[in-house]
């Protein structure tokens, strides 16, 4: 595909990898967090298809989720910032109602969670930040690629020299 | 560097990078039995992708592995759709499965997890791990066409959709 022909994937990357951070950032909604990074490269994807005059290849899919995923692990991060004591309090809640029913947890496990809370410095937080990078980016790529499988595909011209050939068949007639 | 060999590599990298993923999941539970402090740090490298939960976890050496018994599933699932991979197409192709093929796989997941958050039923961790893994058979035939599409890139043969 031309280069000219391929739209930009910055803006789709910055909206789907927003919603995918606060999403995944929220308490309780947290917990389908895989699932919110690849939903937010597909809503990128399915954003940025639609300035596709052609087909979204597989690789534009990945370059796309991966950029979703960077933007999504730095706005989970900020958005977990200020939520870390609202997340605190429900995860000792939830450990409480655990630990009814499972001796597993150690005996501690008040002390440890308070001392999680309390090594917040920023050393902590890159290395948090790096992780969520790392993961969120494979994950983001992933859902870009099956964005461009689900929302990217441009049907040929019924008629023309190309018809029912390659997918990279431009769609507007004035491209061919 | 050839095509033929760009392909080949990806898969490789692929597939190590997959065997390595899993092997960690297991070397959690078993660095916390045997105290070795490591094991928090694997825990938390999976932690922004899984609840973890306990009950909801298969257990290695009295300790939960490092993810859920369903993200066990589709991990294991990523690693069947690889090892079948060479023999249900050439590698190095950039083209994608059907949209249907997706949904199909999908759905036993998508039906299982939505019954679960409804609270219309409660399955097992087994089921879980069965309906993960059936989704995650999927996933390579995409991940292995991006990564050729932006690594290896064939001319004349990218695409969405597989024939």
């Amino acid at each position: 595909m031309n280069q000219q022909q391929k739209p930009g994937l910055l803006v789709p990357a910055l909206i789907g990898g927003a919603v995918a951070g606060v999403l995944s950032g929220i308490p309780l909604l947290g917990c389908l967090c895989c699932l919110w990074i690849i939903g937010g490269a597909l809503l990128a994807a399915s954003l940025a298809a639609k300035d596709y005059v052609v087909s979204m290849t597989a690789g534009d899919g990945a370059v796309l989720g991966a950029l979703v995923g960077i933007v999504a692990a730095v706005v989970d991060s900020l958005v977990g910032l200020p939520l870390q004591s609202l997340n605190l309090q429900l995860m000792q809640r939830f450990m409480e109602r655990i630990s009814e029913f499972s001796s597993e947890l150690p005996g501690n496990w008040r002390d440890l969670m308070q001392q999680g809370v309390n090594n917040n410095s920023i050393a902590f937080f890159l290395l948090d930040l790096v992780i969520k990078a790392v993961v969120f980016v494979a994950l983001g790529a992933l859902g870009g690629i099956i964005g461009a499988s689900l929302f990217g595909k441009k049907t040929a011209p019924a008629a023309g020299p190309q018809a029912g050939g390659g997918p990279d068949v431009p769609k507007d007639p004035s491209h061919s | 560097m050839r095509t033929d060999a760009k392909a080949r590599l990806v898969y490789g990298l692929t597939l190590a990078g997959t065997l390595t993923w899993l092997a960690t999941l297991v070397l959690a539970p078993y660095l916390r039995s045997r105290g070795v402090r490591l094991n928090a740090l694997i825990y938390s490298v999976f932690a922004p992708t899984c609840h973890q939960l306990p009950l909801r976890s298969f257990h290695l050496w009295g300790f939960p592995m490092a993810v859920c018994g369903r993200c066990t599933g589709i991990y294991l699932g990523f690693l069947a759709g690889m090892l079948a991979y060479p023999f249900l197409r050439r590698v190095g192709r950039e083209d994608m499965p059907r949209a249907l093929t997706f949904v199909i796989l999908s759905l036993p997941m998508a039906v299982d997890a939505l019954g679960n958050f409804f609270n219309v039923w409660s399955t097992g961790n087994v089921l879980r791990f069965i309906t993960g893994f059936v989704w995650g058979t999927i996933l390579p035939f995409y991940f292995l066409a991006g990564l050729n599409g932006v690594f290896v890139k064939n001319d004349g043969e990218s695409g969405t959709e597989q024939a």
